[in-house]
């Protein structure tokens, strides 16, 4: 009988005070029976081994003490969908508020391109505790909610839903709403490549690896066209943040696609631009070449226009794909 | 393999929704069998030895809350040289029990008319 005492006392750690004698006494006496039956049936007192198995049939002690416990959610199921519902429609606005906030921190603090990105690098990253205490923070209200539900959480009135406010249906032939970790997956990507665009004047070697070495002791320099360049792409960049930032919050519809499709346009357009430049670096010194140099800037001027090819056709198959869709197939045959 | 898998997942499929099945109905045997006073030990078997074997992880914990809702009521009692706590279905429980008998009357009707009309 050491083993049910054993048994007995291992569930009354895992249950209050109040109960746990009571319901001690009360297993006791049930197991007490059932052992008393089993060895009637045998004809023998219970070996120590058989009382162990019929202790383990009848349950692990923080189980079955578990279960004289109420039942208890840090969440209940009434709760629960409005918990998931404001985890998704807040997190935009904290991801967006974060953002905006840093870089206008960065913008008023920070000197020099170069520390602006480092900036805008450790902001990308920071996001991650940010989100993990705004979950945890979110938690927290939402399991205040449940405790004072009676009291409390009943005047937020959940169940009070007006049917004739839902959205309207949206078209069969819409494309599929992207998720929201991949929306902000998006965002942050592009933040790190802003931070990489600033950081690349200032260190050439992003661009061209260990090879910028040999660069730097060539008598050239870039052609004033690239400063040029360099603005208007930024100009390109600020606008697909405002892009990936209202997609954020789905703000930017069935006017998603067109948008970037306009953007990429633009891209385009920038890129004949300076293909058709046709210096892209110019000499300093004396020690040049020019005949090298025009065969530098020839497979330069060749390599964008390479790119701006490939630029092209990712356009028209994108566009492709868009009209496809939303043009009907008799008004695109010739 | 597939054929195994699946039938692996028929049964977990079919555990789970016998479970529920059982959930209320269990209930419903438990108040009617405490119509007549037993302490846990024997209320499990009496419920056994009519086919509703019952675990006693569920049975005792499921005493507790009943009481607690005030459809059984409890004493200690010395038997057998030990002391036990009986259950006996209280007057609110007799008129639950009622109503949960008629209830579940009337689902065993429709489901009977369902399953002899299925159109």
């Amino acid at each position: 009988m050491d083993l049910l005492e054993r048994y007995l006392q291992a569930i009354g750690q895992s249950l209050p005070p109040a109960t746990r004698e009571d319901v001690r006494n009360e297993l006791r006496a049930n197991l007490a029976a059932q052992i008393d039956d089993s060895a009637e049936e045998l004809g023998r007192p219970l070996s120590e081994p058989e009382l162990a198995a019929l202790l383990k049939a009848h349950g692990r002690p923080e189980v079955v003490a578990a279960r004289y416990l109420p039942q208890r959610y840090l969440i209940g199921p009434t709760l629960f969908p409005f918990y998931l519902l404001a985890m998704r429609r807040v997190l935009p606005f904290v991801v967006a508020i974060y953002f905006i906030a840093n870089l206008i921190r960065i913008a008023a603090t920070q000197n020099g391109l170069g520390s602006i990105a480092e900036g805008l690098v450790d902001s990308a990253f920071q996001l991650i505790p940010v989100i993990f205490v705004w979950l945890g923070v979110m938690t927290i209200i939402f399991a205040i909610i449940e405790r004072t539900y009676d009291k409390v959480g009943k005047a937020l009135n959940l169940d009070n839903w007006n049917p004739s406010k839902l959205p309207p249906v949206k078209p069969s032939g819409d494309e599929k709403q992207r998720s929201l970790a991949s929306r902000i997956a998006d965002l942050a990507f592009h933040c790190l490549w802003m931070a990489y665009v600033i950081e690349v004047p200032r260190h050439p070697f992003l661009m061209f690896g260990p090879a910028v070495s040999f660069i730097a002791n060539l008598q050239v320099t870039w052609a004033p066209v690239w400063h040029t360049f360099y603005v208007a792409f930024w100009f390109l960049l600020l606008i697909q943040l405002g892009i990936k930032i209202a997609n954020l919050f789905e703000a930017l519809g069935r006017w998603r696609i067109p948008l970037d499709l306009t953007a990429k346009l633009y891209a385009i357009a920038l890129t004949g631009w300076l293909a058709s430049a046709g210096t892209y670096v110019i000499a300093t010194g004396p020690g040049i070449d020019p005949l090298q140099l025009a065969i530098s800037n020839h497979w330069v001027g060749l390599s964008i226009a390479i790119v701006l090819i490939f630029m092209v056709l990712d356009l028209a198959v994108q566009a492709w794909k868009y009209l496809r869709g939303h043009i009907p197939l008799a008004r695109l045959a010739f | 393999m597939d054929s195994s898998l699946n039938s692996t997942t028929d049964s977990q499929i079919f555990d789970s929704l016998r479970l529920e099945l059982r959930r209320g109905c269990l209930i419903v045997a438990v108040l009617a069998q405490l119509r007549a006073e037993h302490y846990g030990y024997t209320l499990r078997k009496a419920l056994a030895d009519q086919g509703l074997a019952i675990e006693e992880s569920t049975l005792y914990p499921l005493l507790r809350r009943l009481e607690t809702q005030q459809l059984l009521t409890s004493q200690w009692r010395e038997e057998d040289k030990r002391n036990k706590r009986f259950y006996k279905l209280s007057p609110q429980g007799e008129t639950i029990l009622a109503q949960l008998l008629a209830e579940w009357n009337t689902i065993n009707e429709s489901l009977h008319k369902i399953l002899n009309h299925p159109e």
